[in-house]
């Protein structure tokens, strides 16, 4: 098991006019519903590995950018603990606070949250300035940034100059000049319109495979969430439902909101034949398939193959096991019973 | 031309005065307070020009003129041209018992304040200025706010003139109208001037209405000490205040107790400063017929009387 | 529903009572005619006290006047560059030319060339009519005033954003400082400071504080949390988050409070000539006083220029969005308008080494348009004398006078009980408690008589305000260029120096309540009509395409959608209208009243301070009493109308 970056034990957030007597009569009466009271986040366990890419996925409401949030201490926790890198981030002086900010985490935000009065240069330069960088070092910086994201020529702009894409371009380049290795980022697509929006998951994958870090993704689009994800957590009512990989949590859905949620979609494009293999039976015969191929790449292999059981290859050429046929096709044409 | 042996003037007088000013007078400049009628401005010009060519350096401030004896009291103005025994002797008996102003000098020049007509009143009413002839034309200056009595405008009720007691003990079949400001005199009698409409107001000398509007003032039994206080004084036995106000007050000027001190040369010739009623209403007329600003009044003033302000530097 | 209809019960329930006072008045005590003398509480006495005990005792005076150094220094200063008082740093007077140069060039390159022109005409004008000195001895206090009232507001308003407690001490203060009247200010500066060109920038500095704070804690709460978040998540500090986001995020607001200070300190500075500041407000004055009234709309109309000049300029400052500049690798290029603006200026200085036309136009080179208005202000007086005569004895007689004795008549208790009715009716025990509140202390005040008759200037002069206004907005409000118009004409009547119009008016009516309510009637109907014509026009075009549509006449649509609709904002309007009533009531004293402002005069004149302030917090309650009903009963208009 790889080991944990960030781990929320219990954690609990809730809005109103004295939140921690209010949590310890919950704890009394979990029913409780009181007026002037917003329980926003509830008992939420979660561990976040290194290098991991976990999306948290909910509606609005859900909590999920309450969550993200306590995460970096920006809001106060009302119960339970954030752990980040072992430390546990509720008893860090402001100071250490502000240190760990800078070195370790970076942020995107749904509406941008760039300063309108800086140019995109000086927005991506902002968290460097924070540190008291030199005004070389961080330009140059800066400009490494901007040209990463594809928005080299675009410097002396200002935000309000730029389309909403390009605005959360700034946004991703100003939360990676620090070179975090954290990466939180908060709806960061829900802004844009639909075509822009695949354009910049693509740009984000393309940037994710350039290094990497430790990613908590909000989003309240599912498919934006099976798309990215290593693992989804999916919140609802301030509570993580369900915590796991999107094959998994499409196969095998823990609740209720889970399964309508995935009801819709189309799981062949989801569930990769890694997740379906079984122990080899018998030796493996004739041409093996990749394990991270999705059932729907192999869609049409898949109908006119006549073998029941499909040997299946690791990316680096060996037999991790098979997987049968039928299984497969249940996925890709529903499940026949 | 005339600027330039004014400015000659001065020099020579810089000349001979030289030695006293430099080895005494402050550099500070002496602050001259300006309020909101001409002659006084003017005459504080013409004062401050005189200080200037002596080598002394001057500032003029606007001042409220009730506030400024407090001012000059307290050494934030250092002089006052003008105070009038009937609008300021008040203010400035006041601050002189507190201490820190006195008298430096006084003008050779009356000051009278009563009830006055512009001259085209004596038209409508010919017994005038008599005040039993005005009591009996009080038809004539009736005015919707009076009713059936004629209106006589008065000053700001705080300048404390005693119309309504006058009416009262003389029994005059007026009413007194209350203007909030001098201003608001001068519009009035502006206003009636267009339609040489009858009008009787509060009003005083040296002034510069006498030159835009000639009149007179209206003739009330004299004055005589007491008047005010004592009914036995004064034509009617029972009544006070059946009586005129005095047709002689002093004007003086005052000065910070400490200006002796710090500016013994322009405190010497302030001392000397002496005008008349026709000079002071000739530095009014210059502003306010001849439209000259203040400043260029006061340098055409001087031009034009260098005997009487030459006498003051020695 | 309910809650209203209960609201009604009761408030007819006190309305019965007040009429029952009234009619049994007779019959009724003394002490519940007029306040009785137990209840007459000497504050002013009181005020007196602490002040002297500031002054005298804790020896604020040398503070203050320590503080007054730091400014008269300053003003030395500017005084020097812009009118060459012989002062450090004994460079000025900067020629008229480069000013208005800078003017230009300021105006161009915030807007373009229509305000470049604005500006740089403003300082021409001032320059061609040879107002130049009085107008610089106006601009040299707006210059120290100004930046010291910024600080204070941002200061404070920053304050008043980190501490919640703070904000509740501080807003009503600041509501009742700006419905204080103008001359309530004056006294205590006075009294701390003196009078000149000092007291006028101290007293300026801290009428204008207000409008500052209250735009920085706007601005400073109106953040998006986003761009705090991604602050802290930079690993700003407070500090940093404080000044390097917060504060420029919230730049609109920030400069529009900057305008909104420059405003107030021009209406200030020219009413500062009261307490002997020098310059445009001063030189009115006297000109007022001698009646030539064609150099005082000279003078006038270079206020309303200077104050469109300083509005215009520092909104579109404010306004303005930041724009990339095209990569020049030319730093000429780049810093173009620099340059050409030292061009300029160095231009102007050699013209004005060599030509004095350029460094200042004497009053003999003036050019004057006096003559022509006076002959015209001639013409009119003559012709609508008649006119005038009637109205005179017509409002006097039929209007005025009966409504003055009946205001006088009533009992103050009925006066205390109608305002409870009317409070209750509007917003329950909460309003008629306020209500009652604030007249209860003008009656222990002392001045009841004087406050009624302030009460009744007020009233009758917002009644004509809005019989005249509505009219002409209603008119105005049928076509984009006509409220264009009329709006021009409505900054145009507000911007002058409010009392130019006391002597014209004096002129026309005589020294009476007429002439009074004239005076107030121009500056009450300026936001009467301004805001109905906004509330007219920004009616939803849906609504009346829908009233179209259903056959309702012109007629029917103003009435029944465009009226109703309007309603919320027009009442916005006579908020402001009574606001401003009351502070030029207080100021036409200088016609000839028996009101409150009379009193505030003769406090003025003999600086009492208690009796000043007493007076001025009188003038004070009954704004922030109109306030509180209007405001409530606008709230609940468009709850209803759901806007």
């Amino acid at each position: 098991m790889t080991e944990s970056v960030i781990t929320c034990r219990n954690v609990s957030k809730i809005f109103g006019p004295n939140p921690a007597q209010h949590l310890v009569q919950l704890k009394a009466d979990p029913g409780l519903s009181q007026a002037g009271y917003v329980h926003a986040v509830r008992d939420v366990n979660l561990d976040v590995r290194r290098g991991e890419m976990l999306v948290v996925m909910g509606l609005s409401g859900s909590g999920k950018s309450t969550l993200v949030r306590c995460l970096s201490r920006l809001i106060e926790i009302t119960g339970g603990s954030v752990t980040v890198e072992g430390r546990d981030i509720a008893t860090l002086s402001e100071s250490e606070l502000i240190d760990l900010r800078r070195s370790k985490m970076g942020m995107v935000f749904q509406s941008f949250g760039l300063l309108p009065h800086r140019s995109v240069l000086e927005n991506v330069a902002f968290p460097l300035e924070m540190r008291g960088q030199d005004r070389s070092t961080r330009y140059a910086r800066a400009r490494e940034m901007l040209e990463l994201v594809g928005l080299k020529g675009r410097e002396d702009y200002f935000p309000r100059e730029l389309s909403g894409g390009q605005q959360q371009r700034v946004g991703i380049a100003r939360s990676l000049a620090v070179e975090p290795d954290i990466w939180f980022l908060d709806e960061p697509f829900s802004a844009l319109d639909p075509l822009i929006r695949r354009e910049m998951q693509d740009e984000f994958l393309r940037l994710k495979g350039m290094m990497n870090k430790t990613i908590i993704f909000i989003t309240h689009d599912f498919d934006e969430a099976l798309r990215l994800a290593d693992r989804i957590a999916i919140m609802k009512d301030g509570r993580v439902e369900q915590c796991d990989t999107p094959d998994q949590i499409v196969l095998h859905p823990a609740t209720e909101y889970v399964a309508k949620f995935t009801s819709e979609i189309d799981r062949a494009r989801v569930v990769h034949i890694g997740s379906l293999v079984a122990p080899l039976t018998a030796p493996a015969t004739g041409e093996p398939v990749a394990a991270y191929r999705t059932i729907r790449d192999l869609a049409r292999q898949l109908i006119s193959d006549p073998r029941v059981e499909i040997p299946v290859i690791n990316d680096k050429g060996a037999v991790i096991g098979s997987v049968l046929r039928q299984t497969a096709l249940d996925v890709l044409l529903g499940d026949a019973h | 031309m005339k600027s330039i042996k004014t400015l000659l003037a001065g020099a020579t007088s810089l000349v001979l005065l030289a030695p006293a000013v430099w080895a005494a007078d402050s550099t500070d400049p002496i602050m001259i307070p300006l309020h909101n009628w001409s002659s006084q401005i003017v005459m504080s010009h013409v004062v401050g020009d005189v200080f200037t060519s002596m080598g002394n350096s001057v500032e003029y401030v606007t001042t409220d003129s009730q506030a400024v004896y407090e001012s000059i009291r307290l050494g934030d103005a250092s002089l006052e041209m003008e105070v009038w025994e009937g609008a300021f002797g008040a203010s400035f008996d006041a601050a002189v018992a507190k201490g820190g102003i006195h008298a430096a000098g006084a003008h050779n020049a009356v000051t009278r304040e009563d009830w006055w007509y512009p001259a085209w009143t004596k038209e409508a009413c010919p017994g005038l200025p008599d005040w039993k002839a005005l009591n009996e034309c009080a038809a004539l200056f009736k005015t919707p706010e009076t009713g059936e009595k004629g209106r006589f405008l008065g000053g700001p009720v705080d300048w404390l003139k005693h119309d309504q007691e006058k009416v009262d003990a003389l029994a005059m079949n007026f009413a007194v109208v209350n203007a909030g400001s001098a201003a608001a005199i001068w519009a009035e009698i502006g206003a009636a001037e267009k339609t040489k409409t009858p009008i009787v107001v509060f009003n005083w000398t040296p002034n510069f209405a006498e030159a835009v509007w000639p009149g007179e003032f209206v003739n009330f039994p004299e004055w005589v000490p007491g008047c005010n206080e004592d009914p036995s004084v004064g034509p009617f036995p029972d009544k006070t205040f059946d009586c005129g106000n005095p047709a002689n007050g002093y004007m003086k000027i005052a000065a910070w107790d400490g200006m002796k001190d710090k500016w013994p040369a322009a405190y010497a010739t302030l001392a000397k400063v002496s005008l008349t009623n026709p000079q002071i209403a000739e530095m009014a007329k210059l502003v306010d017929i001849d439209g000259m600003e203040p400043e260029d009044a006061a340098k055409a003033w001087m031009d034009a009387n260098p005997d009487v302000w030459k006498a003051w530097l020695n | 529903m309910g809650r209203s209809e209960r609201y009604a019960g009761t408030a007819k329930l006190l309305l019965a009572l007040a009429v029952g006072l009234m009619l049994f008045k007779t019959v009724l005590p003394q002490g519940m005619i007029r306040p009785p003398e137990w209840l007459v509480l000497p504050f002013a006495d009181w005020i007196n006290a602490v002040f002297a005990f500031l002054q005298n005792d804790l020896g604020l005076m040398a503070v203050t006047r320590a503080f007054s150094d730091v400014v008269e220094w300053l003003l030395n200063v500017t005084a020097n560059l812009l009118y060459g008082k012989s002062r450090w740093p004994n460079l000025g007077p900067i020629p008229w030319s480069v000013i208005a140069v800078t003017a230009f060039m300021a105006g161009y390159a915030l807007k373009g060339w229509r305000l470049g022109l604005i500006s740089g005409g403003t300082f021409v004008w001032i320059a061609l009519m040879g107002q130049w000195k009085w107008a610089m001895e106006t601009l040299s206090v707006i210059v120290v005033a100004a930046p010291f009232s910024v600080t204070l507001g941002l200061v404070l308003g920053v304050l008043a954003w980190r501490s919640p407690r703070f904000e509740r001490v501080l807003n009503p203060i600041l509501s009742i400082a700006q419905s204080l009247p103008h001359f309530a200010y004056m006294i205590p500066v006075v009294v701390f400071i003196g009078v000149g060109p000092k007291a006028g920038a101290i007293v300026t500095i801290i009428f204008s504080v207000p409008p500052m704070i209250r735009m920085t804690l706007l601005g400073l709460k109106k953040v998006p949390e986003e761009v705090i978040e991604a602050g802290k998540m930079s690993g700003a500090t407070r500090w940093q988050l404080l000044t390097r986001a917060r504060i420029p995020t919230a730049r609109s607001e920030i400069l529009i409070g900057v305008n909104q200070v420059i405003m107030q300190c021009l209406a200030m500075v020219v009413l500062a000539s009261f307490i002997g500041m020098p310059g445009l407000g001063q030189k009115l004055l006297q000109l007022l006083q001698s009646l030539k009234i064609g150099l005082s709309v000279e003078i006038g109309v270079t206020i309303v220029l200077l104050a469109v000049t300083l509005d215009r300029l520092t909104k579109a400052w404010a306004l303005r969005l930041p724009v990339h500049e095209a990569a020049s690798p030319s730093w000429l290029i780049r810093n173009r308008l620099l340059v050409i603006w030292l061009a300029l200026c160095a231009l102007g200085f050699g013209l004005a080494h060599f030509f004095p036309y350029f460094l200042e136009v004497e009053r003999k080179q003036a050019l004057s348009v006096a003559g022509p208005i006076d002959a015209l202000m001639d013409q009119v007086i003559r012709l609508i004398t008649p006119v005038t005569l009637w109205l005179r004895w017509f409002l006097i007689t039929w209007v005025l006078i009966p409504m003055r004795d009946a205001y006088l008549w009533l009992p103050f208790t009925a006066v205390l009980l109608l305002l409870a009715a009317v409070g209750w009716a509007i917003g329950g025990l909460r309003s008629a408690l306020i209500c009652v509140a604030y007249f209860g202390l003008i009656a222990a005040s002392g001045w009841w008589d004087r406050a009624m008759i302030t009460v009744y200037m007020v009233c009758i002069s917002v009644v004509i305000a809005a019989i005249l206004g509505i009219p002409l907005a209603i008119w105005g409000a049928r076509t984009p260029i006509r409220a264009g118009r009329i709006l021009l004409v409505c900054d145009t009547a507000q911007t002058f120096p409010s009392f130019i119009y006391l002597i014209p008016v004096i002129m026309l009516f005589g020294v009476n309540d007429v002439a009074v309510v004239a005076a107030v009637v121009v500056f009450a109907a300026v936001p009467m009509v301004r805001y109905t014509i906004e509330g007219l026009r920004n009616v939803p075009p849906e609504m009346i395409e829908a009233a179209d549509m259903s056959g309702a006449t012109r007629a029917q649509v103003l009435w029944h959608v465009r009226l109703p609709m309007a309603l919320p904002t027009m009442l916005v309007g006579a908020n402001q209208s009574v606001m401003f009533s009351l502070f030029m009531v207080i100021i036409a004293a200088f016609i000839g009243t028996q009101d409150l402002g009379q009193e505030m005069q003769r406090a003025l004149s003999s600086t009492d301070v208690g009796k000043g302030l007493v007076l001025g917090f009188a003038v004070a309650f009954m704004g922030l009493m109109t306030d509180h009903l209007i405001t409530r009963w606008s709230e609940t208009r468009k709850r209803a109308l759901g806007i």
